[in-house]
């Protein structure tokens, strides 16, 4: 997988969570994942299709759910309701959007999915046969997000 | 004064925050509708003075919601509210008569000064 597709999502997350959380993140170091992988305790899914078809999945801890949803409505989030649940589908929603828009200024078209949510300790992830380039991104006092980007160019998919 | 909204998005948390922006400036939202059709069928029934359309959708997608909209009314004021901001969608959106596009996140100043602007005119 290029490391040109991970690119835009890093730099979406970075400009998405700043104008919805208000904090400036800090990136962590790129890293390989193996096809399979155990899910955080909150993962929102996103598909791309397009040029560039996959998944790219934004994994995160239940206390850093909570914390962001808390902000993104404004208000404390007691019980994770559906509410909090759409927030936090939104946050994932609003980071491949704008991906997709940088990726569209580097040449790929490519549409996305409505997002979902899947909650859960010890769940496997498989993404078939594209691994996936991992990034965390750290916000200051609400947690860290780790984006897994899982995409290939749409050519090998119709040859394979 | 034109004042009434109705409000499109998949997500109930859109849906909530453009509620509560346009309300707590005077607005008043008519109608949430989840998807593209059910869009059409409120703004038919609800004949609002103004539409705020998500495009990423399931049923059916924004940008087919505001072509069927401007088909049954000319007129009407439809205001593009989506996470992807690609400039051959923003292009497509607005030949196809969407009066505006705000791409998500916003701060409620960018919905409020659309929203301002076409209710006047």
């Amino acid at each position: 997988m290029k490391v040109e597709y991970v690119t835009p999502f890093v730099a979406a997350s970075m400009s998405v969570v700043q104008t919805l959380i208000g904090s400036t993140p800090a990136r962590g170091q790129l890293s390989a994942r193996p096809q399979v992988f155990t899910s955080q305790q909150v993962n929102i899914v996103c598909g791309i299709t397009g040029d560039i078809e996959g998944q790219v999945i934004y994994g995160m801890s239940v206390i850093t759910a909570d914390k962001i949803a808390s902000q993104m409505c404004g208000q404390p989030i007691v019980t994770f309701d559906q509410l909090a649940a759409s927030a936090i589908a939104e946050l994932g929603n609003m980071i491949s959007g704008n991906s997709a828009t940088l990726l569209s200024q580097q040449g790929y078209s490519v549409d996305i999915t409505p997002p979902t949510i899947v909650k859960g300790t010890n769940v496997k992830i498989t993404t078939l046969d594209i691994p996936a380039l991992v990034i965390p991104i750290e916000i200051t006092d609400i947690g860290q997000l780790e984006i897994n980007v899982s995409l290939q160019e749409r050519t090998k998919t119709l040859a394979a | 004064m034109a004042n009434r909204i109705l409000i499109t998005d998949d997500a109930l948390f859109m849906r909530v925050t453009l509620k509560n922006i346009l309300n707590q400036n005077g607005y008043e939202v008519v109608g949430e509708a989840q998807n593209g059709l059910e869009a059409v069928k409120l703004y038919k029934e609800l004949k609002p003075d103004l539409v705020t359309m998500d495009i990423t959708m399931p049923e059916m997608d924004g940008l087919a919601a505001l072509k069927e909209i401007r088909g049954i009314d000319p007129g009407a004021k439809v205001v593009m509210c989506s996470a992807m901001g690609q400039k051959n969608m923003v292009v497509e959106a607005i030949q196809s008569g969407a009066k505006d596009f705000i791409v998500k996140p916003f701060q409620p100043d960018r919905v409020l000064e659309a929203v301002k602007k076409l209710l006047a005119a």
